[in-house]
């Protein structure tokens, strides 16, 4: 096993862990029964979803700045990684939504701007890869990922203005009994180290592709200086 | 070289070019009766709910019209390699992006003289400066987001393809903010003053940033 797997066999172990911890450690809700637990791995992967966003945003300034290639990669990473947990937040949502709202959807603020977020870093993913790879596309991409983590505040603050109806922040307000808040914090710390995990192999393999274009791009140069072959 | 009359002078260039070729005004304002037509017949349309349909109507006829004429912008400057020379220039790459930003803004403008009568017609719904003074609002930030995008993507293979995607999710603050000032102004529940203060404050806000931006996306 090289490094990257055993950081993988971790991560996995440890979400396996947090699990136990939902549903085997944590009481269930008096309201809203086994439903709740829900919660923990949704809220926690909202956060490690924006933790991942906030990755392009810094990648981007930086590759804004100097142009370094790493800092390109791990926005690229970030990116990815970001809308898997994007998309874990929206289904798990749903989910949760269907037996306590009655729908899967409603055009709260917190579901539109998820929703708006998840659109943006997905068209991001996009323009990776249909930009021509190389400085046009990372500084492309670099805009777009800038723009995209100032929008989702305003997407934001504009959709509460207008109404809401997702419910408050419990974990800051002490709503949330102790062993709860523990279940949380673990399911979040395992999610956060799974996030962390699984940007560092993706980063990785960034830099595989980047080397394999590397290496091909001279090849290409001097098969088309000869000219073609006519059939 | 004062930028705002480098500004100035590529907006009077596009513009001028727009007035010698007419292509892009008269197929928005088509687009735009178009999108009133399939509005008609989407939603069965009478007297009691125009106005709560007809705001919906109009901004999506605005947000697709605008796709279009921001899409466009670049379109004659790609095919005629001009934006290098342009850029050759010692003008600001900020300047030449404000003046095609407000070229761009001023064609959606002339549209939007269609489609505000129009739907009024159309549709019965009142016309009033409130309106008008949110949608061009409106218009104001949705150009600068609009051709940030339209010159990201200009050097991209599938540009048509992108350039939804990307200024869609972008323009929707001003769709909310407006949308409930139209939706106030044509007489339903919606508080005017604070939906026009938040077009106010984005236009602020994306103008600001793209103007920062520009200098990335134009400098090759």
């Amino acid at each position: 096993m090289n490094r990257y797997e055993k950081a993988a066999a971790a991560a996995v172990a440890l979400m396996l862990a947090a699990a136990g911890a939902i549903f085997l450690y944590a009481p269930g809700d008096a309201l809203q029964g086994p439903v709740q637990r829900i919660f923990y791995l949704h809220v926690s992967s909202a956060i490690a979803a924006y933790g991942c966003f906030a990755v392009v945003l810094v990648g981007g300034i930086i590759y804004l700045r100097n142009e370094s290639p790493a800092a390109d990669r791990f926005a690229r990473a970030g990116a990815l990684v970001g809308v898997v947990f994007t998309t874990v937040t929206l289904v798990m949502g749903m989910l949760w939504a269907k037996p306590i709202w009655g729908s899967f959807w409603t055009w709260d603020a917190r579901l539109t701007s998820t929703l708006v977020l998840w659109i943006i870093y997905a068209g991001y993913l996009l323009v990776r890869r249909l930009a021509e790879p190389g400085r046009q596309a990372a500084r492309i991409a670099a805009v777009v990922g800038i723009f995209g983590f100032i929008d989702v505040p305003v997407v934001h603050f504009s959709v509460t203005w207008w109404r809401t109806q997702h419910p408050g922040p419990i974990v800051v307000n002490n709503a949330l009994p102790a062993e709860m808040l523990a279940t949380f914090l673990f399911t979040l710390a395992c999610t956060l180290v799974l996030a962390a995990v699984l940007i560092a192999i993706r980063y990785r393999i960034e830099t595989l592709l980047d080397a394999k274009v590397a290496i091909a791009e001279p090849a290409k140069l001097v098969s088309a200086q000869q000219p073609e072959a006519a059939p | 070289m004062n930028p705002l009359r480098v500004a100035l002078a590529v907006a009077r260039k596009d513009l001028r070019s727009e007035w010698r070729t007419r292509e892009v005004v008269p197929a928005l304002a088509q687009f735009i009766i178009l999108a009133l037509l399939i509005g008609n017949f989407g939603f069965q349309i009478d007297s009691r709910n125009a106005t709560t349909i007809a705001p919906g109507i109009l901004w999506l006829a605005l947000v697709f019209a605008g796709l279009v004429a921001f899409g466009r912008t670049f379109a004659a400057e790609r095919e005629q390699a001009s934006l290098e020379a342009m850029l050759m220039t010692p003008a600001s790459p900020v300047a030449i992006f404000a003046g095609k930003a407000l070229a761009a803004g001023a064609l959606l403008v002339i549209c939007e003289a269609v489609l505000l009568p129009a739907l009024s017609i159309l549709f019965g719904t009142p016309f009033s400066g409130e309106v008008v003074a949110a949608v061009l609002l409106a218009t104001f930030g949705m150009a600068a987001l609009g051709v940030l995008f339209a010159a990201i993507v200009a050097r991209v293979r599938a540009r048509e393809l992108l350039l939804p995607l990307l200024t869609l999710p972008l323009w929707i603050p001003f769709v909310i903010a407006g949308g409930v000032a139209v939706q106030s102004a044509m007489g339903l529940p919606g508080n005017y003053q604070q939906a026009i203060g938040l077009l106010i404050d984005f236009d602020i806000l994306f103008v600001v940033l793209t103007s920062l931006a520009a200098r990335f996306v134009l400098d090759e």
